[in-house]
């Protein structure tokens, strides 16, 4: 049986009378990086949220790993192996950040998969080593800066042990050096291996980043979105040549 | 012997270190030790009587704690578990004649059943119409009541209950001692790791959910897992009075828990449990000035709120003790050294 391991079909979402994706279909490899890139308003986040079953098309279709996604609560996605994080942070703020994590490391799949480890505190804990946050895991989540904040969403998304993960401006507020730690990151959590108690699949990844330069060193294939429609679908060194990129991101940088 | 030597001084270690280090541990200890001890100095059968009363509701609010205050489910309708707990209890004695540490359990049961029927209309709505919502569940209830007369006794409610027990005295024992256990066991599942997720849904349960935990399934958990409690406080009602009328389906009841709870503190189990254990016995201690009752208990309240918007306990504790910048222990107010990890507190 030959099915790819995501595959997005002809996928439509409006909100209201405005199309926010409009007949969106891509396919992606296990191994792959992409970069999802667009205009502000482009339907990059909507289109994750579909991905995850946060939000329901109104038509079309995602499957992963040969299984229908649309419809399916977001917990169950979540637990087949698809993480994903928040463009706006959304944690836990009155609870302490290691409890943040715990969270997801509570989640069927990281207990499962986690079997030999007793303890969900010392999991968690090492995602947070990962993220780089580790010296803060007790203070409280309201108490972090933007920077850290973003690191807190992606120690809760691979403390689920995915297979895809979906990155929505993981360097959004971050400054040049702390952009640099988090692409190193990335890409060796993408190279898997075992991070303390924390197991990474060498996740597929979908990363929605502004900051182009730095996106196009991780990623090997880039899919540009506007006003909800696939523009430009390629390496990164002809996605930035391609015209119809340009004028979208002249035409917004015009105003 | 010297065995028994070393648990000894080991238990007495134990009881330094981890009850005697912090004020508000010693002062739950003092708390359980009194209740017990009461009967010792005092058989006074009206001093009793609003003990076992106060200890029934002070289980019926911390179980609010644990939906409302934890999980974040606001329910103004808690009276609807406690009315199921003591109608079904009565039903079970009265008709089959169980006794009453059968009868209790499971007409707890049937409020774990009305938390599940209650539950799944719940989980779609949050805020002001969850509030609304359940509001409504124990009105419904009440209009059953009077509508099947000839199993519920309509108005009168059903009377004829066996007691609790033979001695108000006993009575007394069974219902602290129930509250001491069930207290504990409740603030051990909030300290659980369920008790994390029940944290994390009343923060963010798209969040929670994007982490992979089925909210669903937890939030029908909060409320089985209230209902059993507050429908336990409901059967011993119904024993003690030994009648079990629609009184206890009534508004006023539900917003009685809350302002017990929010009173004492929320989302702390034992915030509720103080709460009922100062506003019940002041009510009645209140009688001695019938006219202004009402008005002067709801000025105390509001006063209190006032300056403390935590509730009473948190705001008590914030004073007697002092958390650890570093290790976030909690420490005795009067220290200048954590006494984990030696930081400076302050
Ligand atoms: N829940 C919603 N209700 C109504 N409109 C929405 C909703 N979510 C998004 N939109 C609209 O859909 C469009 C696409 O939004 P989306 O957040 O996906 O853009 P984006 O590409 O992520 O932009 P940004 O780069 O600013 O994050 C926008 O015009 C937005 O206003
Ligand atoms: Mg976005």
């Amino acid at each position: 049986m030959a099915h790819g391991f995501l595959e997005v079909e002809r996928l439509q979402k409006s909100f209201g009378g405005l199309r926010a994706i409009n007949e969106v279909s891509f396919s992606m490899e296990r191994t792959e990086m992409l970069g999802l890139i667009g205009p502000n308003g482009a339907g990059k986040t909507t289109l994750l949220r579909l991905i995850t079953a946060v939000l329901r098309p109104d038509s079309g279709r995602v499957r992963f790993k040969g299984k229908n996604v649309v419809g399916r609560r977001t917990w169950d996605v979540v637990n087949q192996g698809i993480a994903c994080t928040f463009q706006n942070m959304r944690p836990f703020r009155r609870l302490p950040i290691i409890a943040n994590v715990m969270v997801s490391c509570l989640s069927p799949r990281a207990m499962k998969r986690g079997e030999w480890v007793k303890r969900v505190e010392a999991k968690a804990m090492d995602a947070l080593e990962f993220a780089g946050i580790s010296d803060m895991a007790l203070e409280k989540a309201s108490t972090l800066s933007q920077g850290d904040l973003k690191r807190l969403e992606v120690a809760r998304a691979i403390a689920t042990e995915p297979e895809l993960l979906l990155l929505d401006e993981p360097f959004g507020g971050l400054s040049p050096a702390e952009t640099d730690l988090m692409a190193q990151s990335i890409r060796r959590l993408h190279k898997g291996g075992r991070f303390g108690r924390l197991h990474s699949e060498g996740p597929a990844m979908i990363i929605v980043e502004h900051k182009l330069q730095q996106l196009m060193k991780i990623v090997d294939r880039i899919v540009v979105l506007d006003f909800g429609t696939v523009i430009a679908d390629g390496v990164p060194d002809e996605v930035v040549q391609n015209e119809d990129v340009i004028k979208a991101y002249l035409g917004e940088g015009g105003i | 012997m010297g065995l028994l030597g070393f648990y000894l001084r080991k238990a007495y270690t134990l009881f330094k270190n981890q009850i005697l280090v912090l004020p508000s541990r010693t002062a739950v200890l003092l708390f359980a030790l009194a209740l017990v001890c009461l009967p010792l100095f005092t058989r006074d059968p009206y001093l009793l009587r609003i003990l076992i009363f106060t200890a029934i509701f002070a289980i019926l609010a911390a179980s609010w704690d644990l939906l409302s205050g934890f999980t974040g489910q606001m329910n103004f309708g808690h009276a609807l578990f406690f009315g199921v707990g003591a109608y079904c209890t009565a039903l079970l004695n009265l008709r089959l004649d169980f006794p009453p540490w059968i009868s209790i359990p499971i007409g707890a049961l049937g409020a774990v059943l009305t938390g599940l029927i209650v539950g799944i209309p719940c989980l779609r709505l949050r805020g002001t119409y969850l509030a609304l919502t359940t509001l409504a569940f124990p009105i419904i209830l009440m209009g059953v009541v009077f509508a099947i007369p000839d199993i519920t006794g309509g108005e009168l409610g059903i009377s004829g209950i066996q007691r609790l027990s033979h001695s108000r005295v006993t009575d007394y024992y069974i219902t602290t001692g129930l509250l001491l256990i069930l207290g504990f066991v409740m603030w051990k599942i909030t300290d659980s790791k369920t008790g994390i997720l029940f944290h994390a849904i009343r923060e963010d349960e798209v969040a929670v959910r994007a982490s992979g935990i089925n909210t669903t399934r937890y939030k029908l958990y909060a409320f089985c897992l209230s209902g059993f409690f507050a429908g336990i406080a409901g059967g011993l009602y119904a024993h003690i009075m030994r009648t079990a009328g629609p009184s206890t389906l009534e508004v006023a009841l539900s917003f009685q828990i809350v302002i017990w709870a929010v009173f004492g503190g929320i989302v702390s189990i034992y915030g509720p449990v103080a709460g009922v254990f100062i506003l019940y016995p002041l009510l009645e201690f209140l009688r001695i000035l019938p006219k202004v009752r009402m008005l002067v208990f709801a000025f105390i309240v509001l006063l209190t709120l006032l300056y403390m918007p935590e509730g009473l306990i948190p705001w008590i504790r914030d004073h007697i003790e002092k958390e650890c910048p570093r290790c976030k222990i909690r420490n005795v107010a009067f220290r200048k050294e954590c006494r984990v990890c030696t930081a400076r507190l302050d």
